[in-house]
């Protein structure tokens, strides 16, 4: 909870305004968004709600034919380094919904306070629970812990991702000091079986540029899909990820766990992407119409 | 004997630092390429790096290795090298099997995760059976019970803590060895000569100090990788027409 340490750097705040940091510090948040679903014979209704500051849920009508959409939204607009957020969804046995950031996440630059984000994903034996990331724009000198926990019991489903964007691509900002953070722990029936920690720290203006690195890649996006039938999957799931050098793309089932990257130079086109792997990946894994909720098109 | 008085006191610091000692020994068996873990059939997804024209000569090889060493598996498995090492030193069989189940965990691939569990428990194979310890077999018992493949790091630090092989010696041979083994598929997939092969590992050796001083450094909270494109070109490997490797 530590506010941004007094230096005279000047910060920008959510309104896109300078202040001097030392004369307005500006307070950090600890916002919390959790949501359950429950199915007691009536199909998948909400079960528990909480919302903290600044973090808000709303439920915008799903479209004709599908799941039920649970928007988050982030009405702070951004996140300041101190800032802590906690997100929770969970789908109970037979529930199917989706969950959905509203729009794109935005980590400001800090004089050394960390955000940190933590999501954690559940699903109960025979759910199906969707989370669809929009992008996170982490500005340069930004500093963010962000930690995805999937816990799955029985033949429960998660589709879940993540949206990296490496600086304001519009105002030639690139990402060369910081702290980035992201990690990914996925448990099947409480044992650990996939974890996967990008770890940025300091100074990285040359592993962004490097071959075995970023290879100058602007965004990089990752989603993992836990389901009994993730092996079976990995072919057709290659059919929805792009050729040529564009978009980087590629899958993998690892520890029984199906996961796919892209890394991308220009954050459209790995958006562009995923989402189309994403629309084909429902539609084809759970029946459901192939495509996304309309947000994602704002 | 009688010479090696006779020099200086400073030659007989070098001659004496570099006598070598049962545990460096125990190292270079160990780590030696002869050592049945199969390690020249995996190339950690360097050949789809060379089928795509990302490394094709001696320079982009080494600065390639150079990631893989510094930010990405060789990072990730020498934090856990270390506390594989650190757990058995303290005798504490709880932490060590988290410390492996964690390694098994965080494998970003099939063919990453199958390289570094099958080398593992080769390793682990081949050496209870020629040095047989009762406090090893006991651990890998552990192990089974809980259904965890000692990764290739792991496998190695429980063998040397156990030998009582020191952690810095012993992480250093576990790098090298890995660096070492890529170097030779880079060699083969370029292909390089062996000079310029051995010129990448003169320049990779400089740097394998470097990443054992870090790691013996760094804190348990920024463990982790960046190498998105390795773990791209491991996983377009799995569908790489024609193969020589594993990984």
């Amino acid at each position: 909870m530590a506010g941004l340490s007094a230096a005279a750097v000047p910060i920008e705040t959510q309104g896109g305004a300078q202040v001097q940091g030392s004369e307005t510090p500006v307070a950090a948040v600890s916002g919390r968004a959790d949501i359950r679903f429950v199915d007691q014979g009536d199909g998948t209704r909400l079960q528990t709600l909480y919302q903290h500051n600044p973090m808000r849920i709303l439920f915008p009508q799903a479209a004709v034919g599908d799941l039920p959409l649970a928007a988050i939204v982030n009405t702070a607009g951004g996140f300041v380094g101190g800032d802590q957020v906690a997100i929770a969804a969970h789908v109970g046995a037979r529930c199917r919904a989706l969950v959905a950031q509203q729009a794109a996440e935005k980590i400001y630059r800090s004089t050394g306070a960390v955000t940190t984000i933590d999501v954690n994903l559940s699903a109960a034996p025979g759910s199906w629970l969707e989370w669809l990331p929009q992008e996170t724009i982490v500005f340069d000198q930004a500093c963010l812990r962000r930690r995805t926990c999937i816990d799955v019991t029985g033949n429960g489903q998660v589709l879940a991702g993540e949206i990296l964007v490496f600086g304001r691509a519009a105002m030639a900002e690139v990402f060369r000091h910081g702290l980035l953070r992201e990690v990914w722990e996925v448990r099947r029936d409480k044992r650990l079986v996939w974890l996967d920690a990008l770890h940025l720290e300091g100074a990285m203006t040359a592993l962004m540029a490097s071959a075995a690195g970023f290879a100058g890649a602007g965004a990089t996006a990752t989603a993992v899909y836990v389901g009994e039938d993730a092996d079976g999957l990995l072919e057709k799931v290659r059919d929805f990820l792009p050729a040529g050098d564009h978009v980087r793309s590629a899958a993998t089932v690892v520890n029984g766990i199906l996961v796919i990257r892209w890394l991308a130079p220009r954050a459209q086109d790995l958006r562009r992407e995923f989402g189309v792997f994403w629309a084909h990946f429902r539609a084809e894994v759970a029946d459901l119409p192939g495509r996304l909720p309309r947000l994602w098109h704002i | 004997m009688r010479t090696a008085t006779s020099i200086s006191i400073i030659m007989t610091m070098q001659i004496d630092q570099t006598q070598p000692s049962a545990a460096l020994l125990r190292l270079m068996t160990w780590l030696s390429p002869a050592f049945p873990v199969g390690a020249y059939t995996y190339s950690h997804g360097l050949e789809w790096a060379v089928e795509s024209g990302l490394i094709n000569s001696g320079d982009t090889l080494s600065s390639w290795l150079e990631s893989v060493l510094h930010d990405g598996s060789g990072r990730l498995d020498a934090d856990l090298f270390c506390a594989a090492w650190t757990a058995v030193e303290a005798d504490d069989l709880a932490a060590f099997l988290t410390v492996a189940e964690t390694a098994q965990a965080a494998r970003s691939t099939a063919e990453l995760a199958l390289e570094s569990s099958a080398q593992g428990a080769a390793f682990l194979l081949t050496v209870t059976a020629v040095w047989p310890e009762p406090r090893l077999t006991a651990w890998q018992a552990a192990l089974t019970a809980r259904q965890v493949t000692a990764t290739s790091p792991v496998a190695v630090a429980l063998a040397a803590a156990i030998a009582g092989i020191d952690l810095r010696a012993a992480l250093a041979a576990f790098l090298h060895a890995f660096v070492a083994n890529l170097i030779s598929a880079g060699v083969r997939l370029v292909p390089l000569g062996q000079t310029d092969g051995q010129r990448a590992m003169a320049l990779l050796e400089n740097q394998i100090h470097g990443a054992v001083e870090a790691a013996l450094k760094r804190d348990m909270c920024s463990f982790g990788s960046a190498t998105p494109m390795v773990d791209w070109a491991s996983m377009k490997h799995e569908n790489q027409y024609t193969r020589l490797f594993r990984s």
